[in-house]
């Protein structure tokens, strides 16, 4: 490669986040976002989006198909921050409010080919009882100040209680072009 | 139901779906839709075309596939031709409907359509019948389950139309049976007839697949159907498809498809089976193979494999690793990285023998009781933190404490006055059973005994003659060494067992003593107890070896004797011969003398001496063996067990019992309780002076006494002596030294924790006799009844210890250098070496060791020789050693790809590196490139300069050397602290990570109810908080700093300009009509100017922030009103609008206010009929300084300032007269000046940046800090807003407690003597000297969070500071002077949270700003303190509880507590806090010589640069004025700069009369040279490019003690009136 122009690689992710199981929860849209190291930078495609609101399937399953597309480039430097997706689910509670119903994260596949991941979802916890009943009174749940705190190490010992407590399928695909 | 029957099924069901399921079933029907205008077209097409047609019926189940063209509603239009009529009873009505649309069209399209019908209508025919192909099948099973389930949801749905359905399915029957339905007829049946052949496949596929090719594939579904093929044809494939395109526009042509374009396709998504995909990435992937690869691959070509192992070398065993990972690695290895020589001789994979280290990574833990006590928790004593003042200027290195601990643990008796017999004997006793233990641990006599045999059995095969592999010469030297040394060895190992066997012999003498005095005297003292154990031994083969032993022994002997006698006998016959040949020759002589006697008698006297006769030798004799034997075992009997006699062992417990005091006779039981009263203690003598010494100790009943304890010596030189004492105190009365013990000073290589406990033996020569049984000492006693065999004991014993040096913190051993040892030779070694870890003491050559193993071709891969390898590695590297902890990365090195050194040669990991460590260069370094080839030198230059000048000072840009040191440091300290900051980056709370609502508490809750049921008013304003914004989706544009400038006050107005003809301004000012007076008083040679200049002052006010510069319009008059607002974007740096980023911008808001002036330039007076020829000047006023920060904190800033002017304006004069008229009180006066009044926000309002909470380490008392804490949580709760200080950072980063920096504290004795009677006028000067101190934020990245508090003394050093800094030291003179002074911590415009001293003088309070020196009173309506937090003394700290908080309405009496909430209070009294503050503050007299000097440099400085900033004009210097001014500045310093403008004025008047003057003199603490420049430039003076301006400039330095020193910077323009 020529010198005047760095060399780096690229990454491309094409994929979706196919559906989701909320047992709970109905009628629930999802936002992802990429978080990546500093030798990253997206080059083509979408970093961050927002999907249409679903609901459940009605046959047994009851999944929440999105089927969103995820499409997107990156160039890079160096491994190192390889990009994570970050998903992040909202719906509205019973007063119609918009809640968190759960935050996940996982890495781009490193391999090249048709992957399929499954997310386990989390959200924050309220530090206390009393709040959790304010905060559900209020339709103000404990949320992250920024989603992508998930896909980082830093300072999650903070966060006092993450409940594990469902799923969604993203399906990114990346090709490393040569 | 077969598949078959089961989509049937399917299709049926369609049908009968209700209106909403419509969309469904005619999207399933699209196949079937798409397949009729095929058919029509295909009449026209061909018969080719409708085979083709056919392959895609087959597979059309597959919901992925349609062509784009396809028509969902042309449908019907085959069916139109048809004329079938409307669908029977059961399908749906809606599908007829949909049909009725298109009438239309497929009417114009009948004809054509009627052809194909008739050709349809032949074709189904056959199909039905047709066998299905398995791969049809397979397809159809493929996607069976997904209809299945769709089957199953809609038989939930639709059960009502369960009937209908059975009957068609009947219907369905009926058709398969009957597949040919009479033509014409239009019922269901025929429907479902086309339907159904839709899913036939074509019968002919196989002979018409070619075709179908040859067509192209027009859908995905055939490229599917040729994905079977091999992908060769790919590339054909492509240009098929484009000829298919070519098709596809013929069909268009048609016209049969453009109807569709009028309608929405509906199409599934495209789809790719899962094969395609494994296709396609087989392509781009590399998948290596997991088959093994033949060797030959592997190999360089024509090579053959070698194995090590057939040659003999030994080859350690390979690690585990599974045979397909080893393959798969290969192949990829073998593909991917060709040219590496991944592959060893043997061909396989270079591999490590073994992935274990050659040491151990953990301590070995041999020691096993030991462990438990190493995992014991010990409580050590807090230390004393000693102030490091490793960044402090002046201070050298500290002197270093070493430290040596000596560890006594306790002290025996091996005789003490106080023994009884028993006890002689029984310490005796255990004397010899430790030599005979220290004895067996050694074995000597077993290993010589081994060594013997050794050399026996090397004597035996030198002796082979075999082995010819060395010269019989040397071979018989060997031999004859070996035999020396075994007689060499046989002779040690009989005295060693000589010895051993007296010793035992000798024990178990003194046992039998002892029992029979135990006997004799009826009592035990000791508990010692003699075990002999007997050990058998098998008698036959004992013999047998003892024999033979006995018979070698002979032999060996037998043999030597032989060679000795042999050797006699050689020389027996030498000397024979000498004797025979001395015989002869006296023989011979005695004849000649005989004859020669009676020639010469004279020569008698040459006959030899008589006694040199050399004596007949006596032949020796031959020994005899039986003697030999004899000898042999008499030796052997004496030495050595005899054969079949027991061996015997013995063992020495303490398991006896000591008789009881009451069975024991008197004198014994006094000699117990004498015993009782003694006590032992030890004395430490370091350098023969007493350090320490043990607790005393009771003797105990065996004489042993246990100390544990250990001493460790903080000490600064090398030891000359360790001594310990030990004396012993009997009952109550004196201490009598008993013994004193050398120590060994211990080598530098032992430290705590490996030193072995040694034993020192002391012995005393006192004599006591005592009157019980105790034997005394130096006394002769004896055992025997008699009185005989006496015997003299000494007291004497044994101090078990241990000395060494402690280890420090780091490990590094707390070892005086070795400078300071006098003691010779010390081993370089200074660090515990890895032998000595090892267990060998001593330090063996390793060198030699490591020669020796290499010259000896040892096999280093030979786990027989690791050790020895290992140890010689370890000594010959010298790095590596065993270490003494664990360690993670143990396999590090296996790891490590290339050597550190080039690892640190590489740019890219460098940077890498320094950008994980957030190095400020580097710290958001995006894109660190791939190669170093592409990581440009220069990147690291910037930092490689900061390394290198960190230690370099820079006297370039500072005048003196103390400024620059300071400079440095001061930059050191914010260094560390930034580090520490950004470490406390990466703590986060929970409030960082996730947003809560917090839980409304019940005040809040009630509020909110009251709310609820407070009457509405709609009319009443309400105020509406601005809305906040979080910073992060800000972009450039989106902020703006709003400045409002309302009004100013006292704005100095212009003077006349000067005339000779005009009295001095200064009567005319006297009077309060002046403003009427001045323009009066032009002279009319000035009337052009007069008439401009009609008013006294026209101000406006400029406003710049970041290079954007606003002026408001030209107000008129001293008091003018602006009431404008100006908008300054805001760009925060690099674009980022993060707090943290907002946070450091250090932008300042510079508020100028100028004078416009004009002049009238015209130079003619016929001009002035007819233009107005005008230059506007504006002359700088005075300007005010708002840090953006400050506003950024505060959301707005609100108030009236004082406007800094110079405090002398040349030019204009300030009205006192309106404050007079005014009326103004006395105190107002006092801080007189001019100002504005400004209001500035930010829009939108911005959230301000959380501060960096962190808990700096503390010597506080925990409860304190307890207390600290509680309080500031009660402040905060009841006013959130207000400062509450309690703790503070000091320099070397540690909590203090804030009231420890308040101590009265003398100021320079100078500035007490200036007005020894005026208090009033010391305090100012006082203040004025504090402010003198430059002002130097130490906030470290962003304003008012986190000082750093220096205390009054490293201020003074430093002459550097903030504004606490500054309000310390200025309270601490107060206190001095006996005024009540507190600390004020509030809010304060423009500074922020700043901290300002209160006094209270006789009857008022005075505010006094210890930054610029000024005081206000409590009422002054223009002090810049606007809130007032807490108050904090020398004792206490007060919290500001009243309901407001500016300062003229408080109450400053902290004696109510309803007012101020006080720190201390009964219930925590003040503990005495003891203050961090020197004693005494010791000033330096300032060199005036230096300041002089300093003085001439900045002159000469600042004359330069203003010749610089004019680079296109002549710069003329009036040498006159400058002079001039030069003699005016110290009187300014002198008055501090008020009241000296009037003379100073008429001085220059009378001097420069013909000159117009704009300049003003600067006032500024000096620091550096730079903020000079700075405050010169920013006067503007220099702008001035009238051509015949002149500039004159005078610098004044004032030193005041401590390098204090006061800059006064006079700079004027000059213009020649004419």
């Amino acid at each position: 490669m020529a010198a005047a122009s760095p060399s780096v690689f690229l990454l491309m992710v094409n994929g979706q986040v196919e559906s989701a199981q909320f047992p709970e929860y109905d009628d629930l849209y999802c936002k992802y976002c990429f978080v990546y190291g500093q030798d990253w930078a997206p080059t083509a495609g979408l970093e961050e989006g927002i999907s249409q609101i679903t609901s459940k399937s009605q046959d047994v399953r009851r999944v929440l198909v999105w089927n969103f597309p995820i499409d997107v480039t990156f160039k890079s430097t160096n491994p190192y921050g390889w990009p994570q997706i970050v998903l992040s689910v909202y719906g509205p509670d019973v007063f119609g409010n918009d809640v968190v119903r759960g935050y996940g994260a996982v890495h781009v596949p490193f391999s090249p080919g048709r992957h399929k991941r499954t997310i386990p979802m989390f959200v924050p916890e309220s530090t206390s009882k009393l709040q959790k009943f304010t905060s559900w009174f209020m339709g103000r749940r404990p949320e992250y100040t920024d989603p992508k705190v998930v896909a980082q190490g830093e300072g999650r010992e903070a966060s006092k209680d993450a409940v594990s407590s469902v799923y969604s399928l993203p399906r990114p695909m990346p090709t490393d072009p040569v | 139901m077969n598949s078959r029957e089961e989509k049937i099924k399917i299709i049926t069901e369609e049908f009968t779906e209700n209106e909403e399921e419509a969309a469904v079933g005619s999207r399933k029907k699209n196949p079937k839709g798409q397949r009729q205008p095929r058919k029509k077209r295909s009449s026209a097409a061909g018969p080719q075309e409708m085979v083709s047609e056919k392959s895609h019926l087959g597979s059309q189940q597959e919901p992925g596939q349609e062509e784009p063209e396809t028509g969902l509603l042309s449908v019907p239009a085959r069916r139109g031709p048809h004329s079938l009529p409307p669908i029977p009873a059961a399908s749906r009505t809606g599908f007829a409907e949909f049909s009725m649309r298109e009438r239309m069209r497929e009417k114009l399209q009948a004809a054509r359509s009627k052809a194909e019908s008739a050709l349809l209508q032949e074709i189904p025919t056959p199909r039905p019948r047709r066998l299905r192909s398995p791969k049809e099948r397979e397809l159809e099973t493929g996607f069976g389950t997904e209809p299945d389930k769709e089957v199953q949801s809609i038989q939930q749905k639709d059960d009502v139309q369960s009937y209908s359905r059975a009957k068609f399915r009947a219907s369905v029957q009926k058709i398969k049976s009957q597949p040919q339905a009479p033509p014409g007829f239009p019922s269901a049946e025929e429907a479902y007839n086309f339907f159904t052949f839709n899913f036939d496949p074509e019968p002919e596929e196989s002979e018409e697949k070619p075709k179908g090719k040859a067509r192209g594939g027009t859908s995905q579904e055939e490229e599917e159907g040729k994905e079977e093929e091999p992908p060769v044809q790919g590339a054909s494939k492509m240009d098929e498809e484009e000829l298919l395109s070519g098709k596809d526009a013929e069909d268009f042509l048609l016209g049969l498809d453009h109807v569709a374009d009028d309608f929405v396709a509906i199409r599934p998504a495209d789809y790719e089976s899962v094969h395609v995909w494994l296709q396609k990435e087989k392509e781009i992937l590399f998948i290596p193979s997991r088959l093994t690869v033949p060797t030959y691959k592997k190999l360089p070509e024509n090579v053959q494999p070698r194995f090590l192992e057939d040659e003999g070398l030994y080859i350690g065993a390979r690690p585990e690793v599974a045979p397909t990972n080893q393959n798969i690695m290969e192949n990829r290895l073998l593909v991917q990285e060709p040219e590496r020589r991944w592959f060893g001789d043997d061909g396989r994979i270079l591999a490590l023998p073994s992935p274990l280290r050659p040491f151990p990574s953990r301590l070995p833990s041999t020691r096993e009781p030991s462990t438990k006590a190493e995992l014991e928790t010990l409580y050590t004593k807090a230390v004393k933190y000693v102030h490091s003042s490793k960044h402090m200027i002046g201070s050298g290195d500290p002197p270093g404490s070493f430290q040596l601990d000596i560890d006594i643990s306790g002290l025996i008796f091996t005789h003490h006055p106080c023994f009884s017999r028993e006890h002689v004997l029984g310490s005796k006793l255990a004397q010899l059973y430790d030599q005979y233990l220290a004895r067996q641990q050694r074995n000597k006599a077993k290993f010589l005994t081994d060594k013997l045999q050794a050399l026996r059995n090397a004597v035996q095969t030198s002796l082979n003659p075999e082995t010819p592999q060395q010269s019989l010469d040397t071979n018989q030297k060997t031999i004859n060494e070996y035999k020396s040394e075994i007689r060499q060895t046989r002779k040690l190992r009989d005295a060693e067992q000589e010895k051993d066997r007296n010793l035992l012999k000798t024990i178990i003498k003194v046992w039998k003593e002892m029992k029979s005095l135990r006997e004799f005297q009826r009592f035990t003292n000791t508990p010692l107890k003699l075990v002999l154990r007997k050990e058998k031994v098998d008698q036959k083969a004992d013999e047998e070896a003892y024999e033979a032993e006995i018979q070698t022994e002979i032999k060996e002997l037998l043999e030597e004797h032989t060679e000795e006698y042999e050797e006699k006998m050689e020389e027996y016959r030498a000397s024979y011969q000498q004797w025979k040949a001395w015989k002869k020759a006296q023989r011979a002589k005695k004849k000649k003398k005989k004859e020669a006697a009676e020639e010469h008698p004279a020569e008698e006297t040459e006959e030899p001496p008589p006694g040199e006769d050399p004596v007949k030798p006596v032949p020796p004799e031959p020994t005899d063996p039986g003697e030999l034997e004899r000898r042999v075992r008499e030796r052997a009997a004496h030495c050595r067990r005899r054969p079949g006699e027991p061996m015997l062992l013995p063992e020495l417990s303490l398991a006896g019992s000591v008789t009881p005091n009451e069975q024991c006779p008197r004198v014994e039981v006094l000699r117990r309780e004498d015993v009782r009263r003694r006590w032992v203690y030890l004395k430490v003598l370091f350098n023969n002076k007493e350090v320490s010494r043990t607790v005393s100790r009771q003797l105990s009943a065996d004489f042993q006494v246990h100390f544990g304890q250990i001493f460790n010596l903080q000490i600064f030189n090398w030891p000359e002596s360790l001594t310990l004492q030990v004396y012993e105190t009997i009952g109550h009365s004196s201490t009598t030294l008993l013994a004193e013990v050398f120590l060994p000073i211990p080598e530098t290589t032992v430290v705590t924790g490996r030193a072995p406990m040694e034993e020192v033996e002391f012995s005393s020569n006192q004599h006591v006799t005592l009157d019980h049984e105790g034997v005394g000492s130096g006394v002769p006693f004896s055992f025997e009844a008699d009185g005989s065999n006496q015997l003299t004991l000494m007291t004497s014993g044994k101090v078990s210890h241990s000395v060494a040096w402690a280890l420090g913190e780091n490990g590094i051993p707390l070892v005086p250098p070795l400078s300071q040892q006098n003691i010779g030779f010390r081993s370089a070694l200074k660090r515990a070496d890895a032998i000595s870890s090892i267990g060998t003491s001593g330090l063996t050559d390793m060198k030699k060791l490591a020669k020796w193993a290499a010259e000896s071709k040892l096999d280093p891969n030979d786990p027989n020789n690791a050790p020895l390898m290992q140890l010689i590695s370890v000594a010959t590297s010298g790095e590596s050693y065993v270490p003494e902890f664990f360690r993670l990365e143990q396999l590090q090195q296996e790891f490590n790809f290339v050597s550190d050194e080039e690892l640190s040669r590489s740019k890219r990991f460098r940077l890498l590196c320094l950008r994980s460590q957030e190095v400020p260069e580097f710290r958001n370094y995006k894109q660190v490139p791939v190669y170093d080839r592409e990581i440009m030198e220069k990147i690291f230059q910037d930092y490689e300069k900061r390394l290198r000048d960190r230690n370099v000072i820079e006297t370039k840009d500072h005048i003196d050397t103390h400024r620059a040191i300071v400079a440095k440091y001061l930059q050191q300290v914010r260094e560390s602290v930034i580090n520490r900051f950004l470490l406390a980056k990466h703590h986060f709370l929970l409030t960082d990570l996730v947003v809560e609502e917090e839980v409304p508490n019940i005040s809040i809750l009630g509020l909110s109810l009251f709310k609820l049921a407070e009457q509405k008013r709609p009319l009443r304003p309400r105020r509406k908080g601005r809305k906040k914004v979080t910073a992060q989706n800000l972009s450039d544009g989106d902020i703006k700093l709003l400045v409002n400038i309302v009004r100013a006050y006292d704005i100095p107005v212009r003077k006349p300009p000067a005339s000779k003809f005009q009295q001095p301004s200064r009567s005319s000012r006297a009077f309060s009509e002046k403003r009427v007076a001045s323009p009066s008083a032009h002279s009319p040679a000035h009337s052009p100017d007069h008439a401009l200049s009609q008013v006294l002052v026209r101000p406006f006010v400029e406003v710049s922030f970041q290079r954007t510069i606003c002026h408001t319009t030209t107000a008129e008059g001293p008091n003018p009103s602006w009431n404008e607002e100006l908008d300054l974007p805001f760009r925060a740096p690099n674009g980022d609008y993060s707090s943290a980023s907002l946070q450091s911008v250090k932008d300042d808001v510079f508020i100028n206010i100028f004078d416009e002036v004009l002049y009238d330039v015209s130079e003619d007076d016929r001009e002035r009929g007819s233009g107005i020829h005008t230059r506007i000047e504006r002359h700088w006023l005075g300007c005010v300084k708002i840090p953006f920060s400050t506003i950024y904190f505060q959301a707005r800033i609100d108030g009236t300032f004082k406007i800094d002017i110079p405090p002398v304006l040349l030019g204009y004069s300030k009205e006192r007269n309106m404050i007079l008229e005014r009326g103004f009180d006395s105190v107002r006066s006092l801080s007189e000046g001019s100002y504005i009044t400004l209001f500035i926000t930010i829009e939108p309002q911005l959230v301000p940046g959380e501060s960096v909470r962190e808990k700096f380490e503390s010597q506080e008392d925990e409860k304190l800090l307890q207390a600290t804490e509680k309080f500031q949580a009660e402040c905060a709760l009841k006013f959130l807003n207000r400062q509450c200080l309690t703790t503070v950072i000091d320099m070397s980063g540690k909590t203090v407690f804030v009231t420890r920096y308040l101590k009265p504290l003398n100021p320079p004795k100078e500035l007490l003597n200036a007005y020894p009677n005026n208090p009033q006028a010391t305090a100012a000067l006082v203040a004025r000297y504090v402010s003198l101190i430059p002002f130097l934020p130490d906030t470290v990245s962003f304003a008012g969070i986190c000082d750093l508090w220096s205390t009054s003394d490293q201020f003074l050093d430093l002459l550097a500071g903030d504004e606490e800094e500054h309000a310390v030291l200025l309270c601490n003179y107060f206190l001095f002077l006996g005024k009540k002074a507190w600390l004020v911590m509030g809010n304060a415009i423009p500074e922020g949270p700043t901290a300002y001293v209160l006094t209270w003088e006789q009857n008022h309070y005075l505010i006094w700003n210890p930054c610029s020196g000024h005081f206000y009173g409590q009422f002054d309506t223009f002090c810049p303190l606007k809130s007032v937090g807490c108050l904090i003394g020398p004792d206490n700290i007060w919290f500001n509880i009243q309901q407001y908080d500016s300062p003229l309405r408080i109450n400053f009496d902290v004696t109510k507590p309803k007012l101020w909430k006080s720190f201390f209070s009964r219930s925590l009294p003040y503990p005495g806090l003891s203050s961090v503050q020197p004693e005494e503050l010791i000033y330096q007299r300032t060199d005036k010589a230096a300041a002089a000097e300093l003085q001439d440099r900045i002159e000469k400085i600042l004359k330069e640069k203003i010749m610089d900033w004019r680079p296109r004009h002549l710069t003329r210097w009036n040498r006159y004025c400058t002079s001039t001014l030069r003699h005016f500045l110290p009187l300014l310093e002198r008055s501090q700069g008020e009241d000296i403008e009037d003379d100073h004025r008429a001085e220059l008047l009378k001097q420069l009369g013909d000159y117009r003057f704009s300049g003003f003199p600067l006032h500024m603490p000096y620091s550096e040279v730079k903020p000079l420049i700075e405050a010169v430039y920013s006067t503007g003076v220099h702008n001035i490019d009238v051509p015949n301006v002149e500039f004159a400039l005078a610098v004044y330095i004032h030193p005041y003690p401590k390098n204090v020193l006061s800059v006064w910077i006079y700079v004027a323009s000059l213009i020649r009136n004419r």
